[in-house]
């Protein structure tokens, strides 16, 4: 392996990657995210190798394994290029027919064509598909075109450069403000101006300064950080780079959660390339600058994420928060000034050094610049990854690239930010993601976990579901925290379960309010949140269960009921076998009757139905 | 050299020694802010939260405990706003129907104006404000006993459950802990815990002379700092 010790001999070396790769045509890219991995994409990667030595074409194709490509749900994915050929849900018995038909002779191969599900129609080409069409991808895109264990494939496509430009010949300063410039807010939660805490680090006093990557994502459904730390490594270490020179770290930490193994083991192998590169160590590229990083494997705590409690974790002590009355950019890792972000936040940092505050700042709103990716996931019809501009509107988000509702019901709300955000209804869909815009609708942008839910959802379920999350999530120094939470939980607890009272309402509006204003770290003054959301937006349904003991949307167990609709039932008997407390009753043939003292509301019945023939009251 | 620097907490401008914390300058001046697991000589928390006050930034307020800010120049602080009366209402509220079974307890949510409790009570022997864990910790070094658990699960250990050697029993444990002293009408049963209230008159004495300490007997239950300090 080459170590490369100055900018001159990386950009040489870089050009000479560059000519080598355009001599090969034809690309195969096949997904090795996550996602595709569990739909079994390394099964199809290996047989894709296989197939392609028998044939004698491993020299003229170039397979490429790469990270998350952002559309999950259709995994395993490949896409043929040149022609920019999109296979969906490829399976390994496919590959002799996508090696002797599409590679060969560029034959399409119909059944493996994506059908976008709105119109019906098939779509050949990756380009042309609506999920992708819809979308500003300034950061996914580049997924597709690494290999995330290969430094030379992140070199090949202008990988990098943002360093060579930066690094022994932009003054730190210069950095900062082009940061500040660019209007770069950060992409973990809190939106605080990058540049402005950029600045703070630079100038707090301390004999060593750190850079930590924050990659300890928790959100339930959100795993942006994930797929850009597993799928390019590189442009994240980039980022951390840039951010190390202009803030004067000499130490950095990628703290990634255990449960994320491949991500573990890309920014791992990311970090030892770039150290056996001489792009990491001492006198970076024959610059005076050093630098060098360490991956810290976090335990899977949620409050981790949190940046003090990250710091005491990395420290070796107990993950908990400390009061923030003086900021970690001036007291933080081992009391030293320490610059934390998040994956997100230093993967847009080498765009903007490479092509210019402006460049990035063009796109988003007055306040959010830039793109935002965020996890779309629930009852829609494209879920995945997406990357859209700051400004673009929830209802572009759901309805364009979503495809809208996934089992022709109504579009309800959108939760957005994950447990610490808020649910949004279908009349607010107007608003942008902008970080402002969605705080003062009492939600926000926070990682980016974009949980959309149709009329089958009840918003105190939703409620009580993200209070018992954060309920075991918390840490339990601070009172408000752990008895608040709990306090809640059982509110809605007796809520749903029949047992509310019409004072309880406001009683939990109050202990909200003063669990947000009176919490230690942001986990407790965020985890409000999705109580005074749905209070604010869905209080007749906290009224109808309160009043009339009834759940509008069938979801709490306590205030349904199951019947079977004799007109429709043609006592075929699966209900009955399936029932676990033996609940039904029926002869063959004849209409079906429940029990409902033995039924424990399971909805089994409900699914295993052919006819649609239980009903839920 | 001691650097001194001037605040304003309430209106009243306080000189005081840079590094203090917000709390100590009001105890040390007589403006009584309610706390609980703040103990002089050991470090602050900020765990019970009950002496939140208001900062004012740039006009701006924001609620932060006292106990974990420094003072600094020029700084003002409101800690006795409706705001702040009524968050910590709330918390006392909270806290008393954790451990009703504390006069500490009870006497805090007199002090900070809890006329009723809407939650069912529960009899915690434990509200973990981490006095016990600290003055183990950091005034004999022993650290023999700590913090187990996250969040409803964390509760006050030894290490494994056993008790180390370097625990010499010297109790100064209990004698921080806010729940060994029962309410003075005698441990509360199960399932008829109740507010006690029965101090309510000291409550009057306090709120007529507004923010200022007069060392009431409900400081005591508590083991207000001020109290411990000598100054009573």
């Amino acid at each position: 392996m080459p170590r490369i010790s100055s900018l001159k001999e990386l950009e040489a070396l870089k050009k000479k990657l560059q000519a080598e790769r355009k001599k090969i045509k034809k690309t195969l890219t096949t997904c090795a995210g996550t996602g595709c991995q569990a739909s079994k994409s390394k099964e199809v990667i290996n047989k894709l190798r296989k197939e392609l030595a028998a044939q004698g074409l491993d020299k003229k194709v170039r397979i490429r394994t790469t990270g998350c490509h952002g559309f999950c749900e259709q995994g395993p994915i490949m896409v043929l290029d040149p022609a920019n050929l999109f296979y969906c849900h490829v399976r390994s018995e496919d590959v002799p027919e996508i090696v002797s038909q599409s590679l060969s002779r560029g034959k399409v191969i119909e059944r493996l064509l994506y059908t976008d599900p709105v119109s019906g129609e098939k779509i050949k080409t990756e380009a042309a598909i609506p999920f992708y069409r819809a979308q500003d991808r300034q950061l996914l895109a580049m997924n597709r075109l690494v290999d995330p264990e290969s430094l030379e494939d992140y070199l090949a496509v202008g990988g990098y450069s943002a360093l060579i430009k930066t690094i022994g010949k932009v003054e730190p300063e210069t950095v900062i403000e082009e940061i500040k410039k660019s209007g770069l807010r950060g992409r973990g939660g809190g939106g605080f101006p990058t540049g402005r805490k950029w600045t703070e680090c630079r100038q707090a006093a301390g004999e060593e300064k750190y850079v930590i990557c924050n990659a300890d994502e928790g959100d339930p459904g959100a795993y942006m950080d994930r797929c850009l730390l597993e799928g390019n490594p590189h442009l994240v270490l980039e980022g951390m780079m840039i951010g190390a020179w202009a803030v004067g770290a000499q130490k950095g930490y990628i703290y990634v959660r255990n449960e994320y193994p491949l991500a573990v083991k890309h920014a791992r192998q990311a970090v030892a390339q770039a150290r056996a590169w001489g792009l990491l160590g001492e006198n970076i590229l024959g610059t005076s600058f050093s630098f060098d990083v360490e991956i810290a494997r976090g335990g899977g705590a949620f409050v981790c994420g949190e940046s003090t409690a990250l710091m005491a974790s990395l420290e070796g002590k107990v993950g908990e928060p400390r009061p923030k009355d003086v900021h970690t950019v001036v007291d933080g890792l081992w009391h030293m000034p320490t610059t934390l972000n998040n994956v997100e936040t230093w993967a847009n940092v080498p765009g903007i050094m490479e092509h210019g505050a402006d460049w990035f700042a063009v796109k988003g709103t007055e306040t959010s610049k830039g793109t935002k990716i965020l996890a779309l996931t629930g009852h829609i019809k494209n879920t995945g990854l997406v990357e859209v501009a700051m400004g673009t509107p929830l209802r572009t988000i759901v309805y364009d690239i979503g495809g809208g509702g996934s089992n022709g019901k109504a579009i309800k709300a959108v939760q957005t930010g994950g447990p610490s955000g808020g649910c949004l209804p279908v009349d607010k869909f107007h608003l942008a993601v902008d970080f402002d815009a969605l705080t003062k609708a009492g939600s926000m942008v926070g990682s980016g976990g974009m949980v959309v839910m149709d009329e089958s959802t009840c918003m105190v379920d939703v409620a009580k579901y993200f209070l018992t999350f954060l309920q075991d999530e918390s840490c339990g120094k601070c009172l408000p925290c752990r008895l608040g939470i709990e306090r809640m939980l059982e509110i809605v607890t007796d809520i749903t379960e029949g047992r509310g009272r019409p004072e309880q309402i406001d009683l939990l509006k109050e202990l909200a309010e003063t669990v947000q204003e009176t919490s230690l770290c942001g986990l407790g003054k965020t985890a409000p949140n999705p109580v005074l959301s749905t209070l604010q937006y869905f209080l007749d349904e906290y009224h109808i269960h309160i009043d009339q003991k009834r759940c509008p949307a069938g979801v709490c167990q306590s205030l349904i009921s199951y019947s079977v609709n004799e007109e429709k039932c043609t006592g075929c008997g699966v209900c009955k076998r399936n029932c676990p407390s033996q609940a039904i009753e029926g002869q063959k043939k004849h209409p079906h009757r429940i029990i409902d003292d033995l039924c424990t509301r399971c909805g089994i019945c409900t699914s295993e139905c052919q006819f649609q023939s239980i009903a839920v009251s | 050299m001691r650097e001194y620097v001037t605040l304003i907490i309430d209106g009243a401008h306080i000189k005081t020694a840079r590094g203090t914390s917000v709390l100590d300058a009001a105890i040390e001046y007589g403006i009584c802010i309610p706390h609980l697991c703040h103990v002089p000589t050991l470090s602050d928390i900020g765990a019970c939260r009950l002496c939140v006050v208001e900062q004012i930034v740039n006009g701006r307020s924001k609620v932060t405990t006292s106990c974990t800010l420094s003072v600094e120049d020029g700084m003002i602080i409101r800690s006795n706003t409706d705001k702040i009366r009524n968050l910590r209402r709330n918390l006392a509220e909270l806290l008393v129907a954790q451990a009703p079974n504390s006069r500490a307890v009870q006497d805090m949510a007199v002090r900070c104006g809890v006329k009723e409790v809407r939650y069912p009570f529960k009899n915690a022997d434990c509200i973990l404000c981490g006095r016990c864990v600290r003055v183990c910790a950091e005034m004999w070094q022993a650290k023999a006993i700590g913090f187990v658990g996250r969040g409803k699960d964390r509760h006050v250990d030894f290490p494994f459950g056993v008790r180390p050697d370097f625990c010499k029993r010297c109790g100064s444990c209990t004698m921080l802990c806010p729940m060994t002293i029962s309410p003075c009408a005698g441990p509360m049963e199960r399932g008829k815990e109740r507010l006690c209230g029965n101090c309510e008159s000291q409550l009057m004495i306090t709120e007529k002379t507004n923010d200022a300490c007069v060392l009431c007997e409900l400081g005591k239950g508590f083991n207000c700092a001020r109290h411990a300090l000598g100054q009573g």
